[in-house]
């Protein structure tokens, strides 16, 4: 088995229901986000576009957190699934320097690395991760890889624009995006300026590291 | 359609490893390069070594405890780093790091003992299992960024002799300082000092702005990394390391070694182990300062 994800961005509305099931189901702290939906406006009026982007763990075949963690915190589960330990991680960080798709943070409460694990407490027990539970359009679709009758492994048969974050980094992903776009999936093709938008704050947070 | 904005967005994390960092790579490299150019001179001059017999220990000891304390420092959970040794992921650089470093302090530890008792046979007898050492511990921190597939310019193959460079420079500018300040190192071997501090300083910048060109072919990712530290937030220290590690000990070392006017050298060397920091800082916060997602 392995498990995998894909996001028909089509479908996404930029609603966060996902995020927020994300939260609630996790208990992820207010500062952190283990899955994000990013908006991104194209273009000049009348011609412009806005493209949601929701972003998670990768949960990589050749996953670099799992290879840089010093002590197995981040570890594989059989179902593919890049696991954390928070008992066993030493916060070094070197997760957060290695993951290329900023899917990991340091949990301000307990001090250990985390990350979106595609609810594997969920899906122990027969259970869908919350976001997909609460998306209400049914952009992300998520299941087994190797069964081909699952409806992910479809998907990825009758469509022909699948794309990945970063396939150069030779990390091989298991989340994929229908219907994307190099603007949506690459950070350095949108600018990023730091203040206040339409809709919110743009930052980057001041150095987190050392104490 | 023209460009894109991002309009809606979480706070991203930007510098995650800071000045910690920093200090424990600049650190490492005056304990391991202490322990590379003493090791040299003991060789060179069997007859004139006790000034390094004394200094390789202590320089190498003070300074690998630094960079021990400052790791320690940056974990967010310090009393947990034990686990690195108990439950070892040796596909990590980290964990052989961690190994190959504790293995290189049992190792100083021995020459400090050598030193106080006089007994040169147990330095003599670690040599070689030392250089081993203190090899791998200059270039572990390499393969630690190398591993860090999120952070272009990290990655480059160079940087394993970029540290080698560093320990070279560093090791050589202590020396300097302790002797000139103690006054117990004789002019040849001040001269020699000094030679090996502006060849490491002349061939490390060399490095530097050999990555900083060829860099930008690499990808989009490392051309804007590069910006950053060449004209953006980050360049203050980029440039000011390269004035301060290269160009001033190049210019005062020269002088200090052509005219035996040693007090440039004090002066030069100090200024290699400052500029050398700022460098090191440089190289480490640029790749941090571009978002990933």
């Amino acid at each position: 088995m392995r498990l995998g994800f894909l996001v028909d961005l089509s479908r996404c509305m930029g609603c966060m229901a996902c995020a927020v099931s994300c939260k609630a189901e996790n208990n992820v702290p207010l500062e952190s986000w283990r899955l994000r939906v990013k908006y991104i406006d194209q273009g000049e009026f009348p011609e412009t576009k806005r493209h949601y982007v929701p972003l998670r763990c990768n949960h990589c075949e050749n996953a670099p957190c799992e290879r840089i963690c010093p002590v197995s915190a981040l570890h594989y589960l059989p179902n593919g699934i890049v696991n954390v330990d928070h008992d066993r991680c030493i916060g070094c960080a070197s997760c957060m320097m290695a993951c290329p798709y900023n899917a990991i943070y340091i949990d301000p409460v307990t001090n250990s690395a985390d990350k979106c694990t595609y609810c594997a407490h969920r899906i122990e027990v027969g259970l869908m991760p919350a976001c997909v539970v609460a998306c209400p359009t049914h952009a992300n679709i998520f299941g087994d890889l190797d069964d081909p009758e699952s409806e992910i492994s479809k998907y990825l048969q009758e469509h022909r624009d699948v794309m990945v974050r970063k396939p150069e980094l030779n990390t091989k992903p298991k989340h994929f995006y229908v219907r994307g776009s190099d603007v949506a999936l690459d950070p350095l093709a949108s600018e990023r300026p730091e203040g206040f938008t339409l809709f919110t704050e743009v930052k980057f947070l001041e150095h987190i590291g050392g104490h | 359609m023209l460009g894109a904005e991002v309009t809606f967005d979480v706070a991203l994390p930007k510098v995650v490893w800071g000045w910690l960092v920093s200090t424990n790579m600049w650190a490492k490299s005056i304990s391991t390069g202490a322990f590379f150019i003493g090791l040299y001179f003991i060789k060179k001059y069997p007859d004139n070594d006790a000034f390094f017999r004394k200094w390789l220990p202590l320089l190498g000891l003070v300074f690998i405890g630094i960079t021990l304390l400052v790791t320690i420092l940056d974990l967010h959970h310090e009393f947990r780093f034990w686990k690195i040794f108990l439950f070892a992921h040796f596909t990590s650089a980290v964990t052989i790091g961690a190994w190959v470093v504790s293995g290189y302090v049992l190792i100083l530890l021995a020459a400090f003992w050598s030193w106080v008792t006089g007994n040169r046979k147990i330095f003599d007898r670690l040599v070689i299992p030392g250089f081993i050492l203190a090899f791998f511990s200059t270039i572990y921190t390499a393969g630690i960024l190398a591993q860090s597939t999120a952070r272009e310019v990290w990655t480059f193959p160079a940087e394993m002799i970029s540290m080698l460079l560093s320990a070279t420079l560093a090791g050589s500018a202590a020396y300097l300082i302790v002797g000139l300040i103690y006054g117990s190192l004789n002019e040849k071997i001040k001269k020699e000092l000094s030679y090996i501090l502006f060849g490491s300083a002349g061939l490390l910048a060399a490095m530097f702005i050999g990555e900083l060109v060829f860099a930008k072919m690499h990808s989009e990712y490392a051309e804007k990394v590069v910006e950053i530290m060449a004209f953006g937030e980050v360049a203050p220290w980029f440039w000011g390391g390269m004035f301060l590690a290269f160009i001033v000990p190049m210019v005062l070392v020269g002088i200090a070694a052509e005219k035996k006017k040693f007090e440039y050298a004090l002066l030069g060397s100090l200024s290699a182990l400052v500029g050398l920091w700022l460098i090191k800082h440089a190289w480490l916060i640029a790749p941090q300062s571009l978002p990933l997602s």
